[in-house]
């Protein structure tokens, strides 16, 4: 009866685990239960045949186990030639003991709703199942929290696993400044805001740290050598960091209008029909927009290259012809 | 469909390091703990005990056999074999997600903690940014309200600022989109709604009980009026994209998004702020919109 391949995979990671240097892909297929040893006394064209099914059952062992965590290391060995062996180290190989209380085990639950039906999302129900082991078994927790399934493509889920492996990649993006082009790209960092996932990288093309929103990527995201040599210390964050250079704009409200500009504002008396407000800012644009979306409810004192703005936008915006 | 062989894999592992760390175990526990009956925690166990190390059949796993046919699981040996690290995907999935709800405001206690001990075993595999600004003192209310089934009183600012104060009976706090929403039934509006958690101004617990139940269909549930659509220079995308359901395509300089429109209002909003980008505006609805909030906002500002 043929061994099950969970059986098999189960197997090679003890065996990886328990070598004391490496195992050859010869020792592997000749010793691992689950794989064919080559027959005796076996044809010249039965041993290809053979030799050819064991390399890719074993490929796809290898690729498999590598993309669930488990790290198996190439071992050359000078002394026997070009024959490559394997290994995993344990201690690297093994879940760190977290000591899950059941509750933080039911957050872990909603955790992957967030990725339901996404790209990720069988990651995230794998992950909670590896991490079950180091969990309490406790009553089930309800909590009043959910999550709704977030936008995940196929691109941010191939640029989490370069990160990982230092590989760099090519893929199409259509830039607000440059347009439509092909990028190539050492990711250094995924990042996640509001929902909305980016990659910092650099930009070979470019020679510059250049930061890309995931959605505007279109197509295959493809690996390319030669490998990420180095990734620095502090990502610069670029357009995504939080300006540390903020300022204060006036603002004129019309009573029982801009509620969200006077939580955040302090109170600057009165002028005329209006209130005043004082408002810290660090994006002029998005005082901007936030005065010109109350339509006639707000208007901007100071400082003036603001005012202008609201005043520019709405001009423009009579002009736009009817469709 | 199948089992995957490296779910089943992860399972098996799972078992045997709960195991470990617990001891002697009720097949019946396990089944509970991972999520499986009792007779696949059987056949599990089965497959670990007859894992074998390579050229002899000495088994690095080993139970008690009497145990086994009482349905416990008591481990007699195990010579290093554990449950396998969370890889590079599996990190974000779980630290991404944790993330987004906190930043959102809408992580409860226990999410603190479990993402504080996979930051501290994990290498940061993502980085998250962004804040709501949720104050404290809202979100506990709203949790004290859902805790105690009471009902709540909320101001709310919504996104045209129109500023209500609106009886609730609040159910939970979920993530949509990366932002942070009360669920609720609302006693003024008679139906579910969900309620953004940075734009609700203050909370009060009343006395009176929850009557309406939650909702298994809450989340977004605004109708679209009409289909719009908007060339705009690339310069002005940004404006667009975060928009539910926009679909976005490059013509030339410029950019052609198509969506649906639930509230014409809150469409024009969002225009005027990149009217200096926009080429073109269908259908005539909506450029009428988008004139008479300019027109309003030129009446004020010069």
């Amino acid at each position: 009866m043929p061994v099950e391949k969970s059986q098999r995979l189960l197997n090679l990671i003890i065996g990886l685990s328990s070598t004391r240097h490496r195992l050859t892909r010869d020792q592997i297929r000749d010793t691992i239960e689950g794989y064919e040893p080559l027959p005796h006394g076996a044809s010249e064209e039965e041993v290809r045949k053979a030799e050819a099914s064991f390399e890719r059952m074993f490929e796809r062992d290898k690729k498999e186990l590598r993309d669930l965590g488990v790290p198996v290391e190439t071992v050359e060995d000078p002394v026997h030639g070009d024959e490559i062996g394997y290994r995993i180290r344990p201690a690297e190989a093994a879940m760190p003991a977290l000591d899950l209380t059941a509750a933080e085990l039911a957050v872990l639950g909603i955790a992957t709703d967030y990725w339901r039906g996404a790209v990720l999302g069988s990651d995230a129900t794998q992950a909670v199942m590896k991490l079950a082991s180091s969990a309490e078994h406790g009553p089930r927790v309800e909590l009043p929290f959910a999550a709704l399934p977030a936008v995940a493509t196929d691109a941010f889920a191939t640029l989490v696993e370069a990160v990982a492996d230092r590989q760099a990649v090519r893929f199409e993006y259509s830039s607000v400044s440059s347009g439509a082009g092909t990028r190539t790209v050492e990711p250094w960092r995924v990042v996640l805001r509001a929902g909305v996932a980016y990659v910092i990288g650099f930009d070979r093309d470019r020679e510059a740290p250049r930061t890309f929103r995931v959605q505007r990527i279109g197509g295959p995201v493809t690996p390319v050598g030669p490998a990420v040599e180095e990734v620095p210390e502090e990502i610069p964050l670029g357009a995504l960091a939080a300006s540390a250079d903020v300022r204060t704009a006036r603002v004129a409200l019309r009573p029982e209008s801009g509620h969200a500009l006077r939580r955040r504002g302090s109170a600057a008396g009165v002028d005329g029909g209006w209130d005043l407000y004082d408002v810290e800012y660090a994006h002029g644009d998005a005082v901007v927009a936030e005065v010109l979306a109350l339509a006639g409810g707000a208007r901007i004192v100071a400082p003036a290259e603001l005012a202008q703005s609201v005043a520019k936008a709405a001009t423009a915006a009579l002009e736009v012809e009817r469709g | 469909m199948a089992e995957q062989a490296t779910d089943r894999l992860v399972r098996m592992l799972g078992i045997l390091t709960y195991v470990e760390r617990n001891g002697d175990t009720p097949f019946a526990e396990l089944a509970e703990h991972f999520g499986v009956s009792v007779d696949q925690v059987r056949k599990d166990i089965d497959a670990l005990w007859v894992a074998s190390e390579p050229g002899d059949s000495w088994s690095p796993i080993d139970f008690s056999a009497d145990d086994f046919d009482a349905d416990v699981a008591a481990l007699v040996r195990n010579d290093g074999v554990s449950q396998v690290r969370l890889s590079p995907r599996e990190a974000v999935a779980l630290v991404g997600a944790l993330s987004t709800m906190g930043a959102a405001g809408a992580l409860p206690e226990a999410g603190t903690q479990v993402l504080a001990k996979l930051r501290d075993a994990l290498a940061e595999p993502v980085t998250v940014l962004g804040d709501d600004q949720v104050a404290p003192e809202i979100r506990e209310a709203l949790l004290e309200a859902i805790a105690r089934y009471r009902l709540a009183e909320v101001e709310y600012v919504d996104a045209q600022d129109r500023r209500t104060t609106r009886t609730v009976d609040p159910h939970r706090l979920v993530v949509i989109d990366g932002h942070g929403y009360l669920e609720c039934f609302c006693r003024r509006a008679q139906d579910y709604r969900v309620l953004r958690l940075d734009r609700i101004a203050s909370v009060t617990v009343l006395d009176g009980a929850v009557e309406h139940p939650p909702t298994d269909t809450a989340g977004f549930t605004l109708t679209p009026a009409f289909r719009a659509t908007v060339r705009i220079a690339r310069t002005g995308r940004y404006a667009l994209e975060d928009i539910p359901g926009v679909e976005i395509e490059d013509a030339d300089e410029d950019v052609i998004a198509t969506f649906d429109v639930a509230d014409a209002a809150f469409v024009a909003g969002r225009l005027l702020a990149v009217a200096p980008h926009l080429r073109s505006v269908t259908p005539p609805r909506l450029v009428a919109e988008l004139h008479r909030q300019a027109q309003s906002v030129l009446d004020v500002q010069r």
